[in-house]
């Protein structure tokens, strides 16, 4: 129903095309229908179901009913053991880093689902690993399987989850923003934990992250590979999945990622939110952490001599100086400086981005950096601006509604709000 | 801004009736394969399009009987509400089922034709992940803070909130504050204009503004304006209609909406338009949708944009309906 991207065009069907639209209605609600048909006599364990929701999901991908029939088909017939229909795994592993029991509506009433068994507890992905719930329906798993038995259903459930990111790939690859492919996926890499060992099921989720990286080369900025990304990384990390802290190659991934487009923010985001880790978990001490925020200005400011307009470079500068002005908002990278050490680093970095404007006069990112961050100086050293200071504040805020009328109402409420105007010297008022 | 307005040319103005046409058509259109294709967004639909009729000054514009047995006749045995009969419960069509009866006034016929209040109150709570305080979708799982917000809203409506972890929930959005003001989908998500919209209005009616960095969050919300006037979602992207919505909405709650430039936003949408027939699209000269054609108008309804009636910022409902059900 939100069409992006398509361009208008005057809609005046033939009547041979009007037929033809009629006719491919026809097909597909007749293969809703037959569907229809076959769950409301509760029929999930046929194969012809799960068919039916193959073709009806080529056809419409966003159909999210026929993906809970889908999902339905496996867990009470087509996977070798009947599972809760019922999972929240989602929630369960999403949140891994904590123990956590899932949520779960406490009964299952969907239309398609009226005779579905369903055991009303579900299941726990905890710390200690998986407990697989023990409903009252039972049925289909083999009382005490035999060592063959085991091996050939975990054999037929990794076939089964094998063609299940198959398919859904090829569906992502034509939607790529189609949230509901997005989460059956994850649904079935769940399950990977919930029917085979350990060590198939890391297998599955490492090759997982080969996914998200084609997905993202494909469209660097797609938000749902980054955040399936994320979830992905959280999950080989976490105790199910016995897994190691990946930290070290993500930030390398976005390494690559910003050298492949310096304008990516996402990975930029995605570098700033790792960044505390990866010092934590290097043991970094302060000389260690130093050099990181260093390199870390130098490779900005230089992306900035490139690009002083895209803003994506300059968010990422303000994370930075954040981590110097800020030091109690959150995990930073330098908790040790002491207040004239930060001052330091916030000097030169002003002097720097004073440089840039010698060949960038007129730049709007830049005079807002410079006016930012003496804001910000004046706010360690807890002073109001010196003089100079204050004529500089004033030519900027002066020069940034020149170059950006479109925001004026900021620029005057921060005009407003330190006391930035000529006929008023001394500052008075403000918030300083 | 009124002068300005009669200065604009003739095709710059709103096309009042012929959007209202436009959204009275879209149920005729069923021997149109998309009419089908779309079946799954059914109920979010009525709610797009009975919202924009009603900001255009059409309560009535679609038939209110028919409307409230469409919504009821989407709602399952366990109180969620499905996109159309036959399709899974889920939080967002819930959502919608809440509105559009907040909407024409109908809650009293969900007492005595429907399931109920307290039984859609219960579907949405048992939504909630008691340990972190966000919410799924439905019973598979899936969590974003779309569905938190669509919880807060349909909740508050309905006088339930009690049902909930509010508090819980309210941590969960703190922590989705990123150092740059805004909110992702989860802990750690970048931000995007989308999900900054649930975030603050869930923080607005949970009464946690406080937790809102506005300042930055304000910095953050006007950079989403291009020279050409649209708003985008994100840093170094390309503008569309609908971030008017998210964006201006989250800009009017935290008292920003004057850091952007109202006539340019307003020029962008309206040359969104098809002012023949009607609707309006992501970027001018594409296909129009009832969804674009919705935040369009709730934009141009926040900019003041004469002969609208005025959009509630937080439920993205009519302000009289807001001020109907929580007095003024």
């Amino acid at each position: 129903m939100a069409d992006h991207g398509i361009a208008r065009t005057t809609r005046t069907r033939t009547p041979a095309q009007k037929q033809q639209d009629l006719e491919r209605i026809q097909k597909y609600r007749d293969l809703e229908s037959h569907l229809r048909q076959l769950v409301s006599s509760s029929d999930y364990s046929r194969r012809k179901t799960f068919d039916l929701t193959t073709t009806l999901l080529k056809l419409n991908p966003e159909y999210y009913t026929v993906w809970n029939v889908r999902r339905r088909t496996l867990t009470s017939g087509l996977f070798s053991r009947r599972s809760d229909g019922c999972s929240c795994s989602r929630a369960c592993s999403s949140s891994s880093r904590s123990d956590t029991t899932t949520t779960c509506s406490d009964e299952s009433s969907c239309s398609y689902s009226t005779r579905t068994p369903h055991s009303q507890a579900c299941r726990r992905i905890g710390r200690s690993g998986i407990i697989a719930d023990q409903g009252s329906d039972d049925t289909a798993v083999a009382q005490e399987p035999t060592e063959r038995e085991d091996g050939e259903a975990q054999k037929k459930d990794l076939d089964i989850i094998t063609s299940e990111l198959s398919f859904t790939f090829g569906l992502l690859l034509k939607s790529p923003k189609c949230y509901w492919i997005w989460s059956y996926r994850l649904w079935t890499l769940d399950q990977s934990i919930l029917l085979l060992p350990v060590e198939k099921a890391k297998k599955i989720w490492q090759d997982e992250l080969g996914l998200a990286s084609k997905m993202l080369s494909m469209d660097r900025r797609n938000f749902h590979a980054w955040g399936y990304r994320r979830h992905v990384v959280s999950q080989l990390e976490s105790r199910e999945l016995g897994g190691d802290s990946l930290v070290e190659s993500e930030f390398a991934y976005t390494d690559r990622m910003i050298r492949a487009d310096l304008s990516n923010f996402s990975a930029w985001h995605s570098r700033s939110t790792l960044i505390p880790r990866l010092l934590d978990e290097r043991g970094a001490g302060e000389d260690e952490r130093r050099a990181f925020l260093d390199a870390e200005l130098t490779q900005i400011r230089e992306a900035l001599n490139v690009g002083p307009d895209d803003q994506s470079l300059w968010y990422y500068h303000q994370f930075l100086v954040d981590n110097l002005v800020n030091p109690v908002r959150r995990p930073t990278i330098v908790p040790t400086l002491t207040v004239d050490q930060r001052v330091d680093y916030l000097l030169k970095e002003i002097t720097e981005i004073k440089d840039l404007l010698e060949d960038y006069e007129d730049v709007k990112l830049i005079h807002e950096a410079l006016l930012e961050y003496t804001l910000g100086l004046c706010q360690l050293e807890k002073r109001k601006p010196l003089e100079h200071e204050r004529q500089d504040l004033i030519s900027w805020v002066k020069k940034l509604k020149e170059l950006d009328p479109m925001r004026m109402g900021r620029w005057v409420d921060l005009e407003r709000d330190y006391g930035l105007t000529e006929l008023l010297p001394g500052g008075g008022g403000g918030l300083l | 801004m009124t002068d300005a307005f009669q200065q604009l040319p003739e095709e710059l103005e709103l096309a009042t009736s012929a959007h209202v046409k436009y959204i009275q058509s879209l149920n005729t259109r069923q021997d149109e394969y998309d009419y089908w294709l779309t079946e799954h967004l059914r109920l979010n639909g009525v709610y797009w399009g009975l919202t924009a009729l009603h900001l255009l000054g059409v309560p009535e514009g679609l038939p209110r009987s028919e409307t409230i047995d469409f919504v009821l006749s989407c709602q399952h045995e366990d109180g969620g509400f499905g996109a159309a009969p036959g399709h899974d419960a889920h939080m967002l069509s819930t959502v919608s089922a809440v509105q559009i009866l907040a909407m024409v006034d109908a809650f009293d016929e969900l007492e005595t034709r429907g399931k109920g209040k307290a039984l859609v109150g219960k579907y949405i709570a048992n939504l909630q992940n008691r340990q972190t305080g966000t919410f799924a979708g439905d019973e598979w799982g899936e969590e974003d803070t779309r569905f938190l917000y669509g919880a807060f809203n349909a909740l508050s409506l309905l006088g339930l909130m009690d049902l909930i972890d509010v508090d819980k929930a309210v941590d969960y959005v703190a922590a989705c504050a990123n150092f740059d003001g805004g909110y992702g989908v989860s802990p750690g998500a970048e931000s995007h204009s989308g999900q900054i919209f649930t975030c603050v209005a869930s923080l607005t009616i949970a009464k946690r503004q406080d937790l809102i960095d506005k300042e930055r969050l304000g910095k953050w919300l006007s950079e989403r304006q291009l020279a050409n006037g649209g708003l985008n979602g994100r840093p170094e992207k390309k503008e569309d209609v609908c971030y008017s919505w998210w964006v201006l909405s989250s800009l009017e709650m935290i008292g920003k909406t004057h850091w952007i430039d109202r006539d340019r936003l307003i020029n962008f949408i309206l040359q969104c338009q098809d002012t023949e027939k009607g609707g309006i699209s992501d970027r001018p000269g594409d296909m129009v949708d009832v969804w674009h054609t919705l935040f369009g108008i709730t934009g141009l309804s926040l900019l003041d944009y004469p002969g609208l009636e005025f959009v509630d910022e937080v439920y993205c409902l009519p302000k009289s309906t807001i001020t109907r059900i929580f007095g003024p």
